[in-house]
């Protein structure tokens, strides 16, 4: 981290209490950071063990951590558990004071992102929805990218907070436009998945080294993150999960529902989508995308 | 028998008239009481609520636009069940939502037959409809003669569900089919070829479809009234396509055409016949208005 990122996260505001929920493999490297900022961190799990250690206080329903803090993060998989998180029985609405914010880095529907916001409002509550990009190795080194829906002097509010895991923080636009963006984003990196296993399968179904191919590729027009990524763990046979694919198979599900409420045709990414398909109806949800290459191997 | 019916639109009004005409004792409802009234008129009875009209009959029949309405309508049945009573809904919906009103109406202690139709307006109106059932037996029998006054063919494919497993199977085929023949109507004039010939003479061959006599001709006659309306099948592809999701299933033919249907309706191209899939694919390919 850069002298100047490391004022930005941080010391400009000082210690600041800061709830979070969600401590799975990208949430308990953020939270990490936000307690390396020396902030106060409180938090909730639906999964008690979880929270083993993380010196923070732990509250026992969201709620009773909405009321202890100005500002809260949620971290979690599906669009049906922040709903249940936020407004739930004992959800953080029942306890978050007017002019606190909630801070959502999952990956859910625009939608369902403008339907919670909406909810949050007649409270006073403000939401951003700010969902990641950079996988568990951008939460670990501080490098996520964050692309922000809200109102702006909200996100200026928390980015002292967020720039405590995050390099690139952008205000896309009003709430539900961080999710717009982070589909946008999901399209184009599964897509380059699916084309770099697609290129692989190729080369080894021609008799060529795979290895050599992406080297080669790498240092001209087809060099990305995901060639060097995902296309070395393809060369490697090495499928442990960077990301789990069956997230992807879930935000492919958010990309196509909103592109038909768009009435926008997206043939690309419908038929990545069914390569995903394959992938989970073929056991491999849990291990990293790059199991593209397999599905194109098994069929 | 006595029958309550429910939902009386383009598809809707045509049915219940043919159940009348069979002899059956017929109260019928809908949103819209305008809508009632042909059937009032031919000698129907009128009923103030869903729940009304399910009340004292042997059968209730419903036929709206989307699962959260199939949903509502058999809510409102189930408070007026009386022992025995069984529901069928003809409405197109996604299986897992037929299940679970399947399930819902079976603690209310009514038996639910998922029976969607193909064949469109003109199969309602000459009662030719293809008609595709699931639930269970006791219940198909009992519906059995309301089906034999709507339709012609008409299949018990298996259990719950599984009428609305096959009418998305039937809209998989029927729309990369409409797809195919729009692609190969807009591949021969772009080669200069005449595409009534082309159809004329696949026609004889492995290629023959009801879908290329009938739709391809009405794309060499231009004409897009519907029929079926594109949004319609954009909406049935989407409930293949959710499945698709749910089951793991890859299904790369639907997802495309789904897309093609998606840009139809973006495009205002919703209101008019599928068979506008043909002015779509004229337009990316550089055919204005051929």
């Amino acid at each position: 981290m850069s002298t100047a990122e490391a004022q930005q996260c941080g010391s400009p505001v000082g210690r600041q209490r800061v709830g979070f929920i969600g401590l799975g493999v990208m949430g308990r490297p953020m939270v990490q950071h936000l307690l390396a900022a020396g902030h106060d961190l409180h938090l909730w799990a639906r999964r008690p063990q979880t929270l083993a250690g993380l010196s923070a206080t732990v509250h026992d329903t969201p709620a009773a951590l909405g009321a202890a803090c100005p500002v809260v993060f949620t971290m979690i998989t599906s669009s049906a558990d922040v709903e249940q998180v936020a407004l739930g029985a004992q959800g953080l609405k029942h306890g978050m004071a007017p002019g606190s914010v909630l801070v959502d880095c999952s990956t859910i529907a625009p939608a369902a992102a403008r339907r919670i916001a909406g909810q949050l409002a007649q409270g006073g509550i403000h939401l951003l929805d700010a969902p990641v990009s950079g996988g568990v190795q951008g939460a670990i080194d501080a490098t996520l990218a964050i692309m922000a829906g809200g109102e702006a002097d909200v996100l200026e509010r928390v980015r002292p907070l967020l720039a405590c895991f995050g390099q690139r923080i952008v205000h896309i636009g009003p709430n539900g436009a961080g999710q717009v963006a982070k589909a946008c984003n999901q399209m184009i990196m599964v897509a380059a998945i699916e084309a770099v296993a697609e290129a692989m399968r190729l080369a080894a179904a021609s008799g060529v080294d795979c290895g050599k191919v992406r080297q080669a590729l790498a240092g001209g027009s087809a060099a990305s993150r995901v060639l060097e990524i995902m296309g070395q763990r393809m060369v490697d046979r090495d499928f442990s999960a960077g990301i789990e694919a069956r997230l992807h198979h879930k935000d492919f599900g958010l990309v196509l529902e909103a592109a038909r409420q768009s009435g926008v045709a997206v043939p690309l990414t419908a038929i990545v989508a069914q390569q995903l398909n394959a992938l989970m109806a073929q056991g491999w949800g849990k291990d990293d995308t790059a199991s593209l290459l397999r599905v194109l191997e098994s069929g | 028998m006595k029958i309550g019916f429910i939902g009386l639109g383009i598809m809707g009004r045509p049915m219940a008239l043919n159940l009348l005409q069979g002899g059956h004792q017929l109260t019928v409802w809908a949103r819209r009481a305008e809508s009632m009234q042909p059937l009032l008129d031919a000698g129907a009875q009128g009923a103030a609520s869903a729940t009304e009209a399910a009340r004292g009959v042997d059968l209730v029949i419903s036929m709206v636009a989307d699962a959260p309405d199939v949903a509502q309508v058999m809510r409102a049945v189930a408070t007026a069940a009386t022992p025995g009573l069984v529901a069928v809904d003809m409405s197109t919906i996604a299986p897992a939502a037929a299940r679970q009103i399947g399930q819902a109406l079976a603690s209310a202690g009514v038996d639910f037959v998922d029976a969607p139709v193909s064949g469109g307006e003109v199969g309602a109106i000459a009662g030719s409809l293809s008609i595709m059932a699931g639930g269970s037996d006791a219940a198909f029998a009992r519906a059995l003669p309301a089906f034999e006054c709507m339709g012609k063919n008409i299949v018990h494919v298996g259990a719950s569900g599984a009428g609305q497993v096959t009418k998305a199977a039937n809209q998989i085929v029927t729309g990369m089919g409409v797809l195919a023949v729009a692609e190969a109507m807009a591949f021969a004039s772009k080669n200069g070829v005449d595409r009534s010939k082309v159809r004329e003479a696949l026609l004889g061959g492995f290629a023959y479809s009801k879908i290329l006599e009938n739709h391809g001709q009405r794309m060499l006659d231009r004409n897009f009234k519907p029929g079926f309306k594109s949004w319609m099948h954009e909406k049935d592809m989407n409930i293949v396509m959710q499945t698709a999701h749910e089951l793991g299933l890859c299904l790369p033919g639907a997802a495309a055409t789904a897309q093609m249907f998606n840009a139809m309706v973006g495009s205002g191209l919703g209101e008019e016949d599928s068979i506008a899939l043909l002015k779509l694919l004229e337009t990316l390919s550089g055919q204005a208005d051929k």
